[in-house]
């Protein structure tokens, strides 16, 4: 069986000043939306609590989401998750902690009820109240008086005497999970849900894996393109480079136009690309070395028109198979797989497109600027000469 | 065929049975067990067969699968480094005040880590520096201005300090989980400031941040040894045979020793008179890793607790003149005084040292200790020097952990509940299907002979990767299975590769052998460099990602490292017997 015929003869070269166009003009729209829109983050990067639920019967996301305002909790966000009959719902809240900012004030006013404190200051990020007194406090009678304000309290530290005489003390919110079940199960004898999934990122942490994310993808687009230059020419280098840019950029166009959670998979997604997509590049690049061995003198362009050409079944049935691989997560996969592998897909599509429109014809540029250079250089040292 | 060929064929075989053989005790706690005792390796090592290997080299699921909690604790070593520089702070004033050089009051900058000190006149404040520059050696001076002078924390002591805070935070965070008797439990750091922490079987997220979240509670407590109490009880009431609880000596104190933390708690239950309690020493042969017991020894303490850590200003491992490990330890003003009293009124008895509820050690008073500088000498007869010094240095960490405990926060939980892990099983197998029987049907179908050659190449790749993950102790997560699949498509593109190239050969109007020896040949090199750029990635990824994401990135290494060997190797060896060990004179490709 064979889907593409064994020589084929399109003018992929012809064409590269249109599809570099295309891609440029394409590209720097996503990074501009990028900017303005940015990334649907996921709780990895951004921070926040969220909590998985499956109902026994069937339920609206719109009822789940007045259940959880009527059990006070306002900022969430509720959405069904699988097929309908499974009546799973992800909810999302921002908040980490307990304490928000009109949560805090409440409770620093309680705290100045219990004694000589001196000053009160709330650290919202990472749920804590910091209390300094002139005199030792009950840390029970904290706790309590913050509690009786609505926010439910893990600990209260007792940091001991500072100099001066004074006490500081420390107290810790209770986190968000547990105020979900409370919420949803306000009103009711038994809860008719169970809760599956608790996924809650402080907010320094998603900051740290954040950072470390695009630290991974340069460290690894630079080791990648030591070794094609590597193993290739040093022309070869900036065509394999730009083309592992336009992948990632062209899958976070994926992510910022579909909205789907951008999070640590979607990382792992963008690496993975980064290292197979190039994997058609080189197949074009090792033919076009190839060939420029076997037909030496023959025009640069003429020889990447042939090696693209002769390549083109592999390139597409590669591409092809590993895409066919990733049907059955299109199928049953749900959430973050279903995600990973349409962001695979569109990886592979891309990647596929880059090696032989962006990685290819930029050999030629590169080539063709080198001459130029040659030229002018010549040019320039002969009247010297002279 | 030539000799070798024969070696070649001899090691694919052989690969492919070391695979499957790798993969028995994972067939046996996935099949044979009951899903309840999956994670119960001393099960497994039962009912697996002789010959199999052993029970800990079986494929785990991650928590993502089998349900679980994962967390990660930061450490803030900021409010903790905040709360040394005061104390240091007071401990200068003190100490001057104590050599003559008169008041001097101290300020400190919580966010800089600096300390003022004020002195009366210029005057005072110069003979004040080069003291407390020779004594203060973890401080440099920042400036001197007149009577004031500027100190600043040194970075490496700021570097050092949150070492150590992190490994005290550890050692806390062992032995609670000790306590709540969970198993398969790991711990381990990650990075400089935070702890990953991984439950499986866990599903309540809010008990474990409690059990793990709050600070440690250091107390030195009474041991009563008054009464033989130990030994009456073993004598009036003896516990059952089988229970392992057994009757020893320890500096000629009576006490009981048991594996099982709760067994011993239950005998003793009921006996303890109402003011005292009886608790547990965390024994250690050094044939369990750091953090776990293999046994544990009782004592009877008061319920009192006199002293706590917070009186606790420093406390260090040295070495003595003897040659002897010891740790010293130093009090705060009101807490020398306390210590002072207690040593006093309790001559010759032992006092223990107690974390969260586990006595670190019960070192004996020999006399009064007055100025709140104590020092306690690690004895206990043969033991070698190397083991007293680290005694010292767990001692010493134990007694920092509760002087001045770095507060942990959560940072990160992820907890999947056991029915949801059930299903994503179930749905990722089913994806894992689908992908492999397409990409087998496809390459059947688009390549027929050479197809079929490079589907068998594919099994062998994905036993070669389970067997691989059984064998480095790696988890399957979600993520993983995803991974599992995808490196499928990715090895089996190198048989593409090949195949297009043999095809290629063919269209030139060359012989079938030449074709297929050529068409490896030629394709080698191009392999060899998609598999190397796409390994470049997957190894950062498994460097920088933590959790499920990095269960991905180790299937991805391992799949692509095996698809080297099935798709070129074991392909060609297959290959190679089609067009010269039966002479076909066709390819089928």
């Amino acid at each position: 069986m064979q889907i593409i015929k064994h020589k084929t003869n399109i003018d992929f070269i012809g064409k590269r000043k249109p599809a570099l166009f295309i891609s440029t003009v394409l590209n720097l729209a996503i990074l501009v939306g990028i900017a303005i829109f940015g990334f649907n983050f996921g709780v990895d990067f951004a921070g926040g609590t969220v909590v998985e639920v499956k109902f026994n019967h069937d339920v609206h996301a719109d009822e789940v989401r007045h259940r959880a305002q009527q059990g006070g909790l306002h900022d969430v966000t509720v959405q069904g998750i699988g097929s309908s009959d499974e009546h799973s719902f992800l909810i999302r809240m921002g908040g980490v902690t307990q304490l928000t900012k009109e949560s805090a004030l409440t409770a620093e006013q309680a705290i100045k009820g219990v004694g000589p404190v001196q000053t009160v200051y709330s650290d919202l990020d990472n749920g804590l109240v910091n209390v300094r007194a002139t005199q030792k406090l009950d840390p029970a009678k904290l706790k309590a008086a913050v509690e009786a304000t609505g926010t439910g309290v893990k600990e209260v530290r007792d940091l001991g005497p500072t100099q001066n005489g004074a006490e500081d003390y420390q107290i810790v919110a209770s986190g968000m999970a547990d105020r979900v079940f409370a919420a949803l199960s306000h009103g009711l004898d038994k809860p008719d849900f169970q809760q599956d999934r608790v996924d809650y990122v402080g907010p320094e942490i998603g900051k740290q894996l954040r950072n470390r994310g695009v630290m991974a993808l340069f460290y690894s687009m630079l080791a990648i393109l030591v070794y094609v230059a590597f193993r290739f020419d040093f022309k070869f280098g900036p065509g394999a480079l730009l083309a592992m840019v336009h992948d990632v950029i062209m899958v976070s166009g994926y992510y910022l136009v579909s909205r789907r959670e951008f999070n640590l998979t979607s990382i792992a997604v963008l690496l993975t690309i980064t290292g197979y997509s190039i994997n058609d590049t080189i197949v074009i690049y090792d033919r076009i070395r190839e060939e420029m061995a076997r037909f030496k003198g023959k025009p640069l362009p003429e020889i990447i028109n042939i090696a693209v050409n002769d390549t083109l079944a592999r390139t597409i049935l590669t591409s092809g198979v590993t895409a066919i691989s990733l049907i059955g997560l299109l199928i049953f996969g749900v959430g973050e797989i279903w995600d990973f592998a349409a962001a695979m897909m569109v990886g592979i599509i891309v990647g596929t497109y880059s090696s032989v429109y962006i990685a290819s014809p930029l050999v030629i540029w590169l080539d063709e600027r080198a001459h130029h250079k040659a030229k002018h250089g010549q040019s320039a040292s002969e009247p010297k000469a002279a | 065929m030539n000799r070798s060929w024969y070696w070649r064929l001899g090691t694919v075989i052989g690969v492919a049975l070391i695979a499957v053989w790798f993969l028995i005790p994972t067939y046996y706690s996935f099949v044979v067990l009951p899903k309840a005792d999956r994670n119960n390796v001393e099960m497994l090592a039962k009912v697996l067969p002789k010959w199999a290997p052993p029970a800990t080299y079986r494929l785990r699921l991650g928590l993502d699968l089998q349900g679980g909690i994962h967390m990660v604790m930061r450490v803030d070593t900021k409010t903790a480094l905040q709360k040394r520089v005061e104390r240091r702070g007071d401990s200068i004033v003190a100490y001057l005040r104590e050599k003559g050089f008169g008041e001097v009051t101290s300020v400190a900058d919580p966010q800089l880590l600096e300390l003022a000190l004020t002195a009366k006149d210029p005057a005072a404040m110069d003979k004040i520096q080069p003291e407390v520059v020779k004594d203060y050696q973890d401080f440099n001076v920042v400036s001197r201005d007149g009577n004031k002078l500027l100190l600043g924390l040194k970075d490496n002591q700021v570097s050092r300090f949150q070492e150590d805070a992190v490994d005290q935070a550890m050692l806390v965070i062992r032995r609670r989980i000790d306590k709540w008797g969970v198993a398969e439990v790991d711990v381990r750091k990650l990075g400089t400031d935070a702890i990953q922490i991984s439950l499986p079987g866990q599903q309540d997220p809010e008990q474990a941040k409690e059990l793990i979240g709050t600070t440690a509670q250091l107390e030195f407590r009474m041991v009563d040894d008054t009464q033989p109490f130990f030994a009456n009880l073993f004598k009036s009431n003896p516990p059952p045979a089988d229970s392992g609880i057994t009757l020893t000596k320890e500096d000629g104190f009576p006490q009981l020793v048991g594996k099982d933390r709760d067994g011993l708690l239950a005998y003793v239950k009921g006996h303890v008179p109402a003011d005292r309690e009886v608790l547990l020493e965390c024994v250690q042969d050094g044939t369990v890793k750091k953090g776990s017991c293999n046994g544990y020894r009782t004592y009877l303490v008061d319920k009192s607790v006199p002293l706590t850590g917070e009186s606790l200003a420093s406390a260090d491992a040295s070495v003595d003149q003897m040659g002897t490990p010891e740790v010293d330890l130093s009090f705060d003003a009101q807490g020398g005084k306390d210590f002072g009293n207690l040593t006093e009124k309790n001559v010759g008895k032992r006092m223990a040292i107690v974390l969260d509820d586990n006595v670190n050690s019960a070192p004996r008073i020999n006399e009064k200790i007055p100025n709140g500088r104590a020092r306690i000498t690690l004895g206990g007869a043969g033991k070698g020097y190397d083991e007293k010094l680290q005694e010292a240095k767990d001692l010493a960490l134990v007694l920092k952990a509760g002087a001045l405990p770095a507060p942990v926060s959560v940072g990160e939980i992820r907890q999947v509940g056991a029915s949801l892990g059930d299903e994503l099983i179930h749905k990722g197998s089913m994806a894992v299907v689908v992908g492999f029987l397409l990409v087998v049907a496809f390459m059947a179908m688009y390549y027929r002979g050479a197809g079929l050659i490079a589907d068998v190449a594919l099994l062998l790749n994905a036993a070669l990767i389970l067997a691989g993950l059984a064998l480095f102790n790696a988890t399957l997560t979600l993520p993983g299975l995803a991974g599992f699949i995808l490196t499928l498509g990715i090895a089996v593109d190198a048989n593409v590769l090949i195949n297009e190239r043999i095809r290629e050969e063919l269209a030139m109007g060359k012989s079938a052998r030449v074709s297929v020896d050529q068409g490896y040949d030629r394709a080698f090199w191009t392999i060899f460099d998609a598999h190397v750029t796409t390994l470049i990635a997957a190894l950062i990824l498994f460097f920088t990602g933590t959790g499920p994401v990095r269960g991905f990135a180790t299937t991805l290494i391992i799949g692509l490292l095996a698809s080297l060997f099935t798709s070129i190797v074991v392909t060609r060896v297959i290959s190679t017997y089609v067009v010269h060990g039966r002479n076909a004179q066709t390819v089928s490709v």
